[in-house]
């Protein structure tokens, strides 16, 4: 390799693997781990116009880089210009109503953005003092989470799920719901989900309004995609670019700003094939030895400060339907609240298809949310834990057997299982039936009343898609008047 | 291994419920053969004497006996309820308490006091989840159920209680009786009914399920020393009899239910069982799948090194 034409900060390609590429750079300017470098060519009519993030020092000069763009058309000899920074990605106010990628290139066809402050993506997590522990509830008007797995106010809240659970369906509900009422800023990043999904929701956010104030939700919003097209650097860091629009937010604004990430199980995945392609020595099942590391990297940033909090909702994808694998894993202790999307609840056509026993919150605790709510939070989940219990004696010996007592929690646990499915706004299309909004006290009054017996006489499908328990009545009114 | 587990777990808690249903289930079919012995003997004796009845009453004779007459008001009634001292029977006892439940409702709704007997542990318990009073339970003073019915209804006992009924009827203290129980029809067909037993009604009436043909006989009796006075001794022994046969078919029905509740339940057990081996064979055998790949992958990755 002729070493002799190294000048400065700009470097040869030796080795093209994948998505990843080997630069050779004079030994004593050699590009910091994380550094951009640039690759700018229009060799034999292939115009190459890519990012690199210098990942490992090899030795002898070389660095070995992940590439956050395609890698078509590299060849071996091409100049690798070290930007001397990590990637930066434009922040502020400019940023609201745009669409980006992960280099904080606007992707919709509406000019270059006019930012005046760009900030690295690779940024630390905010300092223990400055945190604030907020423990407000987060009221959603959706009776399943209000009720069960309340989120918090400038905290983390995960939907884990299954393919095809409706995890995406939630979180564009949440956006609906919540970005439409919400005075501050949100922050969409797209993370290796599917294309389709996120010009919908960009669509969407263009026609949707904020409250009355005749403002579109986009004009408060900006968006981040890399989605599952784009080669596996560029979904490691797609979450990272669209972290830092926030941060800015929350930091230079003060506001209260949403994160909404769909999937961040894709940045896992992500970090796993750069992983492998850097050479590392799988860990379990597969995944990078370092899947704990970038994930609390990632998720320690998504913080809310003294300055500002950032609320957030991550779906998080569960491969093959098994909890304890190590990516769900590693995700659900970072969280302050996490719905459990169940297959066999969605099997039942019941949705949102939340499993109310293994979903949970930090703060569905007497000294948040209050006595009463918590009370009846526990008696719901109490009657439905004892009906799973007493599912393998009704398969076996059928519901004659139980006891009196027993048979009546079957009773009031098969309707409460269906009460606390709901239709969506965003559903209304599938359901037929304009979403619901129900307040949390009446959704705490409902699931009591329902626990006390009071509606014990209404019939199963009555409680089917349902506001509150007074829509279940008047369901029931109009099926015995159908019959 | 988490799941793999679980499912094991789940798996052997359901083979120690298949091993009762399975020996209830020989239990059952063993005590059906001996209850459904006495109850062939005493349906001859039953559908024997209602001949005779119908005969005598064929006769010409003025057919009246206190216990056949209607009350002109019916202002105490007694609804005597025959269910099972024990479960694991199916909808044997759910389906006899829905039947009482609805004519207790029915004979209040009319104005009249209402005394509820009822014997076996689970009607007592149903009945108590109901808040309703029981008046009668059979139980002697340390609380264990007297009349252990069960699958052996003793004559003897059963005619204390006819007695205690047909004298406060002939008192006028009674006004009525009805009996809730499950008919044994045929070892394939049990029906939960209310039958009215008090006021006894016409002698003459056909056992339901007889021939017709039998009871249509021409007496060839004569009657000594007189008809009347055989009446006498007639229609009491004939409620009794009516009301021990109420005694027996509850007795048999309750053991093919038994029966019958238990092979279904043996089987949906074994059913599961198969299901959860399947789904624990195959997470035990990815897990060790999943386990060797990782090992080699990583043997793989130190080679290159």
């Amino acid at each position: 390799m002729a070493t002799a034409t190294l000048t400065g900060n700009i470097g040869k390609i030796t080795q093209v693997i994948g998505s990843t590429f080997d630069a050779e750079f004079l030994e004593d300017q050699l590009p910091a781990i994380y550094n951009a470098v640039k690759i700018n060519s229009n060799h034999k009519g292939v115009k190459i116009n890519l990012t690199g993030e210098v990942q490992q020092q090899l030795g002898g000069g070389r660095v070995r880089c992940v590439a956050l763009g395609s890698t078509d058309g590299l060849i071996r000899g091409q100049d690798v210009v070290d930007t001397g920074a990590p990637l930066s990605v434009p922040v502020g106010e400019a940023t609201l109503g745009r669409v980006f990628n992960l280099l904080g290139e606007p992707i919709d066809d509406r000019g270059p953005v006019n930012a005046t402050e760009y900030w690295p993506i690779h940024r630390a997590a905010p300092a223990v003092a400055d945190l604030s522990t907020s423990t407000e509830l987060f009221e959603t008007g959706i009776k399943v989470i209000d009720l069960l797995t309340p989120f918090v106010r400038g905290g983390k809240a995960g939907l884990f799920g299954g393919a095809g659970l409706g995890k995406t369906v939630i979180l564009q509900e949440l956006i609906a719901r919540v970005a439409s009422s919400h005075g501050g800023y949100s922050v969409f990043a797209g993370v290796g989900e599917r294309t389709r999904e996120g010009t919908d929701l960009w669509i969407e956010m263009q026609e949707a309004e904020i409250g009355q104030t005749g403002r579109k939700v986009i004009e408060q919003t900006c968006m981040v995609f890399g989605q599952m097209n784009e080669p596996p650097g560029a979904r490691l860091r797609v979450a990272l670019s669209a972290l830092t629009m926030a941060e800015y937010f929350r930091d230079a604004t003060g506001k209260d700003t949403l994160m909404f990430v769909d999937n961040i199980f894709r940045f896992s995945q992500a970090g796993s094939e750069v992983s492998a392609l850097l050479g590392r020595m799988p860990s379990a099942v597969g995944y990078q030895p370092t899947l704990a590391t970038e994930m609390g990297a990632l998720q320690e940033r998504i913080a809310s400060t003294n300055k500002g909090a950032i609320t957030s909702v991550q779906a998080v994808y569960v491969p093959a339907d098994d909890p304890t694998d190590p990516a769900p894993a590693t995700a659900f202790g970072q969280l302050d609240a996490f719905l459990y999307l169940e297959r066999s609840i969605s099997e039942k056509g019941i949705y949102p298809a939340v499993d109310p026993l293994a979903s949970s919150s930090r703060i569905l605790d007497p000294n948040y949310v209050g006595e009463h709510h918590y009370r009846v939070a526990r008696r719901v989940q109490g009657t439905l834990q004892r009906y799973r219990e007493l599912q393998d004696i009704i398969a076996i010996l059928g519901v004659d057997e139980l006891s009196e007592g027993d048979k009546q929690v079957v009773h009031r646990a098969r309707r409460i299982e269906r009460f606390l499915s709901q239709p969506f706004l965003v559903a209304e299309v599938f359901t037929g039936k304009p979403g619901e909004i129900t307040k949390l006290g009446d959704t705490i009054r409902s699931f009591e009343e329902i626990c006390d017996g009071k509606w014990d006489h209404l019939p199963e499908e009555a409680f089917l898609y349902v506001g509150s328990i007074e829509q279940a009545e008047e369901q029931a009114k109009q099926m015995a008047k159908g019959k | 291994m988490a799941k793999a587990r679980a499912l094991d777990k789940r798996r052997k808690s359901i083979r120690n419920i298949r091993k009762i249903t399975r020996t209830m289930e020989l239990i059952a079919t063993a005590r059906f053969k001996k209850a459904m012995d006495r109850a062939t003997a005493a349906t001859a004796y039953t559908s024997r004497i209602t001949r005779v009845v119908a005969d005598l009453a064929k006769s010409g004779l003025e057919v009246s006996h206190p216990l056949l007459e209607t009350h002109a008001e019916t202002k105490n009634a007694v609804l005597l309820v025959l269910t099972a001292n024990r479960g694991l029977c199916g909808g044997y006892n759910g389906s006899v308490i829905r039947a009482a439940v609805a004519r207790l409702t029915e004979l209040q709704s009319t104005g009249a006091a209402v005394r509820l007997e009822v014997s076996g542990k689970r009607g007592i318990s149903a009945f108590k989840f109901r808040r309703f009073s029981i008046d009668e339970n059979f139980r002697d003073e340390e609380g264990n159920p007297i009349y252990v019915f069960e699958d052996q209804p003793r004559f003897a006992d059963v005619e204390q209680i006819a007695n205690r009924y047909a004298t406060a009827y002939i008192a006028g203290k009674l006004d009525r009786l009805d009996v809730a129980y499950t008919r044994f029809i045929s070892s394939s067909k049990q029906v939960a009914v209310v039958e009215t037993l008090l006021p006894l009604g016409s002698l003459a009436e056909v056992e339901p399920g007889e021939p017709p043909g039998v009871v249509a006989g021409d007496s060839m009796y004569e009657f000594l020393p007189s008809a009347a006075s055989i009446l006498q001794e007639v229609v009491p022994a004939s409620f009794k009899a009516k009301l021990f046969k109420c005694f027996l078919d509850a007795a048999v029905s309750e053991q093919i239910a038994r029966m019958v509740a238990m092979k279904s339940a043996t089987e949906n057990a074994s059913e599961m069982i198969k299901d959860l081996s399947m789904t624990y064979n195959r997470a035990r055998q990815s897990q060790i799948t999943g386990e060797i790949m990782e090992i080699i992958g990583g043997v793989e990755a130190l080679k290159g090194k």
